[in-house]
């Protein structure tokens, strides 16, 4: 009854960052950040925006992207595949703080008369993940992780698990951070101060019969996952026995402390090159994946965030991605 | 398959511990008191169920969330026969607002916060060595979800033994926005009364400790309960909303999984929140999954004494519904002496607990949050088992 056998292939992903076009721009020095990119949230239009927050916006921007490059809406952006086992797993650490961090403001000045009753959602952690359900008819199981650094390699895997246990053929999975001042008031209190990322990604996991059976051409297939005291021991569990890493995608804080975990890998770190991405990174890291296994690379992914011990975090998560043989 | 409580850890306003916990909503006692940690002028409700553990009337300190986690799961891991050493063990945890509160501090007071202390687990290796942890942010459903993913977890054969917990505290940004949503500020949580006005937050934690029933208890020195099945899906409808459909959907999904029939059902842990949203599309739910059975299974709402302990909440009513059972007693839903129109056949305990003559089996648990979350689980006592399918 586990269908612990069926693999779970990556046939979608988006991104929502200013400046970024392409999964394959991720794997190439970012250029100068100081110009002035339009923002990504501008590619929304309709209804019902006044009141949805920045973490919200940027999630249906990449996840409607990551749908699309699925082949999974329709001509006019809504699903094509009935949504009852559909999930969506989002990962965000600071997506509702600014509503949190406003609405106590406003309680402090004006007392309870002051807050805005449409922001109630927004109070509860889960909203974006519910938006992203509500905008497509995803019925399927619906999670959202705030599990700190490692929290996008947590998602993926917790997509991977909701396919793997039979709870969903196919899962919306995103990771998204917006910048704003409490967010900066937060970290900079924690003692991080530069510039945080702002932006989400999104993937579309599937089951792969339930990917191949409408036609659609996996990119990636989603491997070990673990999340450990140490990056070393995260690293050993995901890779033991799998194809040599070709690319490895190193968490925040560079690969300083995380020295000869990995060696003759290529070497990727979005955080320097985007800001640190906190709930973001690991969905990030993995769409970047997707980029090289789908180009003329060799050997396999490795998707690392969090450093654990060497970093006083409370753990690393670990995440193998390769490419797609049927 | 099925999996089995090993162990389990809980506290709320109204008790310490589970036992403690559970004895108070027997005895009908309400934790309900005049709001504690917050500027009283600023709110128009100033009453909540708060656990009293502030350093000083009206002010109020950073990681109380934390805190009571680590009790609930320290309580669970050593009644389940682990120890305080979890380095090999999954901890799952529920909630909706984390340590939000925290923020707010930090934010407006300047209190000093880590937002490594954001997710749990960053004391939850500090105390118990847990690096496979996961703070999961699913609303009020929160912690029965996470109950589903531990199963998840036993059934792929991942891990061997898990820990799924969940918590809340009171925020004043939820706090506040519930008061100014509500045409009048609610004097406490009357779930399916007609003079409700609607929910009231209430605080705790709460941690269960689960193992494949094949396995058996490992070292445990009991079986608390059996989990027969766990449900989840998602409305996909409304950000605040809940709809009765989905939630009769995933009921019957839970009783398929756990291979029953509403018939065999001899309690129901209602979500029973006190708003007119929640208690309207529970009831049309309940009614349409229970068309038919005579007698109708007990109905209970702890809420009504807890408050709305948010993400904890859903295994808050696990715990209770496990010591109901074995104690063969049912809690009462406090403060219900005017029944809406919708559950006029439901066989809902008022006034005081009630000692069925018959044992009590088995045990539905609805726990729903925003975002239309649902999480449905069916529970059967250890000590009466036997007949039911």
């Amino acid at each position: 009854m586990t269908g612990d056998g069926r693999r779970v292939v990556v046939t979608g992903w988006g991104l929502a960052v200013a400046g970024l076009g392409d999964a394959g721009d991720l794997l190439e020095p970012p250029g100068d950040r100081r110009d002035p990119a339009p923002d990504p949230v501008r590619r929304l239009s309709g209804r019902g925006l006044r009141y949805k927050d920045r973490a919200t916006k940027l999630a249906l921007v990449a996840g409607r992207d990551a749908l699309r490059s699925a082949g999974l809406l329709g001509a006019d952006d809504s699903a094509a595949v009935p949504g009852d086992r559909v999930g969506v797993v989002v990962s965000s650490n600071l997506g509702n703080v600014d509503t949190v961090c406003d609405t106590v403001q406003a309680i402090a000045e004006h007392t309870y008369l002051g807050t805005s009753p449409m922001t109630l959602p927004a109070t509860s952690s889960n909203v974006i993940a519910s938006w992203l359900a509500i905008t497509y008819g995803f019925r399927g199981a619906n999670l959202t992780l705030s599990n700190g650094q490692t929290s996008g390699l947590d998602a993926v895997h917790w997509a991977a698990t909701l396919i793997a246990a039979g709870r969903a053929d196919r899962v919306l999975v995103a990771g998204v951070e917006p910048d704003n001042a409490p967010v900066r008031h937060v970290l900079s209190g924690s003692g991080m101060t530069a510039d945080p990322f702002d932006g989400a990604a999104a993937l579309v996991l599937e089951a792969e019969p339930a990917a191949l059976d409408r036609g659609a051409r996996p990119q990636a297939v989603v491997g070990r996952y673990a999340r450990r005291a140490s990056l070393a021991t995260a690293v050993a569990r995901v890779t033991a026995g799998a194809v040599p890493v070709g690319l490895w995608c190193v968490p925040e804080r560079g690969s300083d402390p995380t020295g000869d975990v990995v060696t003759g890998a290529h070497r990727v770190d979005l955080s320097t090159a985007y800001g640190p991405a906190s709930g973001a990174l690991g969905v990030l890291q993995c769409v970047a994946a997707v980029a090289w296994l789908c180009g003329p690379h060799a050997g396999s992914v490795l998707a690392t965030a969090g450093i654990g011990d060497a970093g006083g975090e409370d753990a690393a998560a670990a995440v193998v991605l390769s490419s797609y043989a049927p | 398959m099925s999996w089995i409580v090993t162990g389990m850890g809980a506290l709320a306003s109204v008790g310490a511990d589970a036992d403690a916990m559970v004895s108070a909503l027997i005895a009908g006692r309400t934790g309900l008191a005049e709001l504690r940690g917050f500027d009283r002028s600023r709110f128009r409700a100033r009453v909540a169920y708060e656990i009293d553990d502030r350093p000083e009337p009206g002010a109020d300190e950073p990681l109380r969330a934390t805190r009571w986690l680590v009790e609930a799961v320290r309580a669970a891991a050593a009644d389940a026969g682990l120890g305080a050493d979890l380095s090999e063990v999954p901890v799952l945890v529920g909630t909706t607002l984390r340590e939000l509160r925290s923020v707010e501090l930090c934010w407006r007071d300047k209190v000093p916060f880590d937002v490594h202390d954001l997710h749990f687990g960053t004391a939850l290796r500090r105390h118990f060595g847990a690096a496979d942890t996961h703070t999961v942010v699913n609303a009020c459903s929160a912690s029965l979800y996470a109950l589903a993913l531990g199963a998840d977890l036993l059934d792929l054969g991942h891990a061997d033994t898990v820990v799924v917990a969940g918590v809340d505290t009171l925020t004043e940004s939820t706090y506040g926005l519930l008061d100014r949503c509500y045409p009048e500020a609610p004097d406490r949580v009357r779930p399916f009364d007609r003079n409700r006005r609607g929910m009231l937050q209430g605080e705790g934690a709460v941690a269960v400790v689960l193992r494949r029933e094949a396995d058996g208890p490992g070292p445990a020195p009991r079986i608390h309960a059996r989990v027969r099945g766990v449900a989840v899906n998602c409305d996909a409808y409304h950000p605040s909303a809940p709809e009765a459909k989905s939630i009769a959907a995933v009921t019957a999904e839970a009783h398929r999984r756990a291979g029953v029939t509403p018939a065999d059902i001899d309690l129901v842990m209602l979500h029973g929140t006190g708003t007119p949203l929640n208690d309207e599309a529970e009831s049309e739910a309940v009614s349409a999954v229970f068309a038919g059975v005579e007698p109708m299974p007990y109905m209970t709402a702890i809420k009504s004494m807890t408050g709305h302990t948010a993400g904890a909440s859903g295994l808050h009513s696990l715990v209770a519904a496990v010591l109901a059972m074995r104690r063969g007693v049912v809690p009462p839903v406090l403060g219900l002496t005017d029944p809406v129109e919708a559950v006029s056949g439901f066989r809902l305990v008022r006034g005081a607990a009630v000692r069925p003559p018959e044992p009590l089996r088995l045990a539905q648990i609805d726990s729903f949050g925003f975002g239309g979350l649902n999480a449905v689980a069916v529970v059967e006592s250890v000590e009466h088992a036997g007949s039911a399918a």
